[in-house]
């Protein structure tokens, strides 16, 4: 447990220290917010978003890097069990996504006088969810594409339009009716609706389960492809 | 007491027997040295060693336990310096001791490691803004923050200047001193005839000779333990 504490703090700093990480998973979405002239309706896709960015966005790119600059090599050469290794990784990620959230939910209900979230637990839940789903999809791509700059780059290729086509940046209203079935089959779409049930007071659980369907499916195949070399 | 046995051990890679039937042993306290060309099979055998890969065939025993079947146990009793890995850029000197720190049960005292690998001045320098050698340094220091019973590093010096590779020197035998058996990977002579007990001349994934650096100097009829070297391994002078 200390040794999971201390690699998941030392990430963390890490990812604090990163001014990409800084900007997309903090400032961006306050600018959006911005644009948005404070429209709570857009925030749940917004939350969405900032756990994609870290997830899919920076997770595969800083998971081969490391792998390519054999720090993971180091690293397996300690007491520190694989499976801690890589989850310590993934609470790193999720820690930081909730750091963003919060703040682009209090800036939404103090500073706008949005409403606040109806159903709390539920959009914490589903967040968490989210965040974890969208890592466990990174850990994929980090799996399939070897090197830094593909998995950095196929990460991104993968984000972008997801963010788009699931309603997580634009709501899926103002999509062409075709563009709106491709988002019906991307896993960031039940996270979206859940973020968006749950801040509106009508979570439902099927989105939900959905998700740990996803996530159970990503990091099982993603431990199977996964190389630590 | 051997604190390392490895007998008729065979790694393959494909079709390229990078291991192919290595036999020697570590008595504990002692400071060993491998020495051989690139391609030799050293990195697959110190990789054996420590766990990180599983032998095709013999036997591998470091501290009586088998690496690849109880490789965590025996991490907490080991300490590792690969040849060219790395920390994340942006983790600083001080961060990466504690954290390697705190991944071992019984663990020195990372502050004392920083001082003695005279890492102080750079505590809050970033991996990514360091010298070559200062880099070096710093993994040396973070193979011995888990308080190991057996050190293996391989390449040593690499990339430090004369007056750190002396220093290193010192440091080395100060973990004689200890009673920290020692397995050092080296393409520098000097090095290992200053420092080790024994040498075992690696070639083609076999072990071409063992023994003290005097007498492989003397059962080759040379003058130095680089030209002994040469005449294990068939080199005309």
């Amino acid at each position: 447990m200390k040794a999971f504490t201390a690699l998941t703090a030392a990430e963390l700093r890490l990812l604090a220290r990163d001014p990409a990480s800084l900007f997309f998973m903090v400032a961006f979405p306050l600018m959006l917010l911005v644009l948005k002239r404070g429209d709570g309706g857009a925030v749940p896709g917004y939350l969405a978003m900032i756990a994609a960015i870290g997830g899919m966005g920076a997770l595969p790119g800083l998971l081969a890097s490391y792998r390519e600059r054999k720090v993971l090599k180091r690293l397996a050469t300690t007491p520190i069990s694989p499976v801690l290794l890589l989850g310590a990784q993934l609470v790193a990620q999720v820690a930081a996504a909730l750091a963003g959230a919060v703040l682009l939910v209090a800036v939404t209900i103090t500073v706008f006088g949005a409403q606040a979230p109806a159903d709390v637990l539920m959009l914490a839940a589903a967040f968490l969810l989210c965040s974890v789903m969208v890592c466990a999809l990174g850990f994929v791509i980090a799996a399939v594409v070897r090197n830094t700059r593909g998995a950095s780059l196929i990460g991104m290729l993968v984000m972008f339009p997801m963010i788009f086509l699931s309603g997580a940046a634009v709501p899926r209203k103002a999509l062409p009716g075709s563009l709106r079935q491709i988002g019906d089959f991307l896993p960031l779409t039940p996270a979206v609706e859940a973020l968006g049930d749950a801040w509106s007071g009508t979570a439902a659980i099927f989105p939900l389960l959905i998700l740990a369907g996803i996530i159970v499916a990503a990091t099982a195949a993603g431990a199977a492809l996964f190389r630590w070399e | 007491m051997e604190a390392i046995e490895v007998t008729d051990l065979r790694k393959a890679y494909g079709d390229t027997h990078a291991v192919d039937g290595v036999t020697f042993a570590v008595r504990a306290g002692e400071t060993f040295g491998i020495v051989g060309h690139n391609g030799a099979g050293k990195t697959t055998t110190v990789e054996c060693l420590i766990g990180l890969r599983r032998a095709d065939a013999g036997t591998v025993r470091v501290l009586g336990e088998d690496p690849a079947r109880r490789r965590r146990a025996l991490a907490q009793r080991l300490g590792v310096q690969l040849q060219d890995s790395s920390l994340p850029e942006r983790m600083k000197v001080a961060e990466a001791l504690r954290m390697f720190g705190s991944l071992y049960r019984d663990a020195a005292d990372w502050r004392r490691v920083m001082d003695r690998w005279s890492l102080r001045p750079l505590a809050r320098k970033a991996f990514g803004d360091l010298s070559g050698g200062q880099k070096q340094r710093l993994m040396l220091a973070l193979a011995m923050v888990g308080d190991p019973e057996v050190v293996v590093l391989d390449e040593l010096t690499t990339g430090l200047d004369p007056v750190a590779r002396r220093e290193t020197w010192r440091l080395i035998g100060d973990l004689r001193t200890a009673g920290t058996t020692v397995v050092l990977v080296s393409h520098y002579f000097d090095e290992i005839e200053a420092l080790c007990d024994r040498v075992a001349v690696f070639a083609r994934g076999r072990v071409e000779a063992v023994g003290t650096p005097a007498e492989l100097i003397a059962r080759t009829g040379t003058a130095s333990l680089e030209e002994a070297y040469l005449a294990l391994e068939g080199v005309d002078r």
